[in-house]
């Protein structure tokens, strides 16, 4: 083979690996929908919610049992996370990283602010107060921001193309949940505390994959994802978590109920399909950028629906089996993307 | 010098000398530094030079095949150079050392 194809055919392999671990991220996302629908009405989460709710009102119950359950996610995610890196090998990278604050690790943790705190939280806020689907369509906006930002703060180069596959899979998010925003809207008031936790989300999202970019492109990616996750478990457990409780809600105990069985389980299923799928995520960024690894990962809107309607047998409107389409459809805008414009993603 | 620090530093710090590397000098070098000997050690720092390349810090100048096997036959052999780019992140990252 002489050295022209070879050349070509290494380039589109790095390509297709960085679409192929952007892919993988989506299904893991999908899938992790479901423990996080059943984690909401096992308990200590279920009691929790409704003791809460009798003294402080539904919405506080509703922002005080989220924390806690993002913070157990958190947790379990760091888990799942320790143990890929001890496969991996790179425990020594992982320490070595670490203490690289001021190039490394302090994105990491920034980007952990932005993920966890304004983005999880965020969602939950506009599941409370709005639904489901509001939460996600806000979110699906998520690459929009992150490709400008990427765009006006690094130079990252989004091609013509690449941007309106962003815009068709986008388009398709909006179809798959927009039956329903539009009943919720015509149901009345105008729930605007939902509606700020749906900014959240995309800002959030958007904000933490480009901040994340910048520590990432000299770090590992596995290892700058356990700091990121280190981050936001010492946000939740050394500072969110004690301040509700000393606040006076009844955080520890609750907390402490949760080391049963299932509910063990199903935080744990949590952990693993939520690390994962943002181990593909970031390994996808330095490969085809961050734009991009946003946009193939937002068909985790139309994995998420397939996998609900496998386990919990909803069946799916007309609106989301077009807005499914239109997903597929944009991925495959940017899938088809000629591999030399790609081949270096930023401006020299 | 180098030898605790992230594997990309001490990549980028090779590099900043501005002069043109072969990538299997670099992976046999870093190998050496951080004990990293076998086919998973050489693939995982060469995967992490493919990566600083497609961050624009690393620009691939030259390709030869691999035909006597110095690394792995058959395979393509880069040679690479550091961009402005690199250049800017490389001295952000490795300060202390300049």
């Amino acid at each position: 083979m002489d050295l022209k194809a070879l050349k070509a055919q290494e380039s589109k392999r790095k390509i297709s690996k960085g679409y192929m671990w952007a892919l993988f991220c989506a299904v893991f996302w999908g899938i992790w929908y479901l423990p996080g629908t059943v984690v909401w009405v096992l308990n200590p989460f279920d009691e929790m919610y409704g003791a809460i709710a009798e003294t402080s009102g539904d919405a506080v119950s509703l922002v005080v049992t989220a924390a806690l359950i993002t913070a157990f996610n958190a947790l379990t995610v760091m888990l799942a996370l320790m143990l890929w890196n001890g496969v991996l090998g790179k425990f020594g990278e992982l320490g070595r990283t670490l203490k690289e604050f001021h190039p490394c690790s302090k994105w990491f943790f920034l980007a952990s602010i932005f993920g966890g705190p304004v983005a999880i939280l965020g969602s939950f806020m506009a599941m409370g107060f709005i639904g489901g689907a509001f939460a996600a369509v806000a979110a699906l906006l998520y690459p929009v921001i992150g490709s400008v930002l990427a765009y006006y703060w690094y130079g990252e180069k989004i091609s013509k193309r690449a941007a309106t596959g962003i815009v068709i899979i986008i388009l398709g998010g909006i179809t798959i949940f927009g039956g329903g925003v539009i009943t919720e809207i015509a149901a009345g008031g105008v729930p605007w505390i939902g509606y700020l936790g749906g900014l959240m989300a995309a800002a959030g999202w958007g904000i933490e994959g480009a901040i994340a970019g910048k520590g990432l492109d000299i770090s590992e990616p596995d290892v700058g994802l356990t700091l990121r996750f280190l981050g936001e478990n010492i946000i939740w457990w050394i500072i969110i978590v004690p301040i509700l409780a000393i606040v006076g809600f009844p955080m520890y105990s609750y907390a402490f109920q949760a080391f049963e069985p299932l509910t063990l389980l199903v935080l744990i299923f949590a952990g693993i399909t939520f690390g994962f799928c943002y181990v593909c995520w970031y390994k996808s960024f330095p490969l085809i950028g961050v734009g991009r690894g946003q946009g193939i990962g937002n068909l985790y809107g139309l994995c998420a629906i397939i996998f609900i309607f496998l386990f919990f047998g909803d069946v799916p409107e007309w609106t989301i089996l077009i807005g499914g389409t239109l997903c597929v459809i944009g991925s495959f805008v940017m899938f088809t993307e000629e591999t030399a414009a790609l081949e270096t993603l930023r401006g020299e | 010098m180098g030898k605790n620090r992230p594997i990309k530093f001490r990549i980028l710090e090779l590099f900043l000398d501005g002069e043109e590397h072969w990538n299997y000098e670099i992976v046999s070098k870093i190998q050496q530094e951080y004990n990293m000997q076998g086919n998973y050690g050489r693939d995982s720092i060469n995967f992490d030079i493919i990566e600083l390349a497609s961050g624009g810090m690393l620009k691939d100048v030259e390709q030869k095949v691999d035909e006597e096997g110095i690394y792995k036959k058959d395979f393509l052999l880069h040679k690479y150079v550091i961009t402005d780019f690199g250049k800017v992140r490389g001295s952000d990252a490795c300060v202390r050392y300049m």
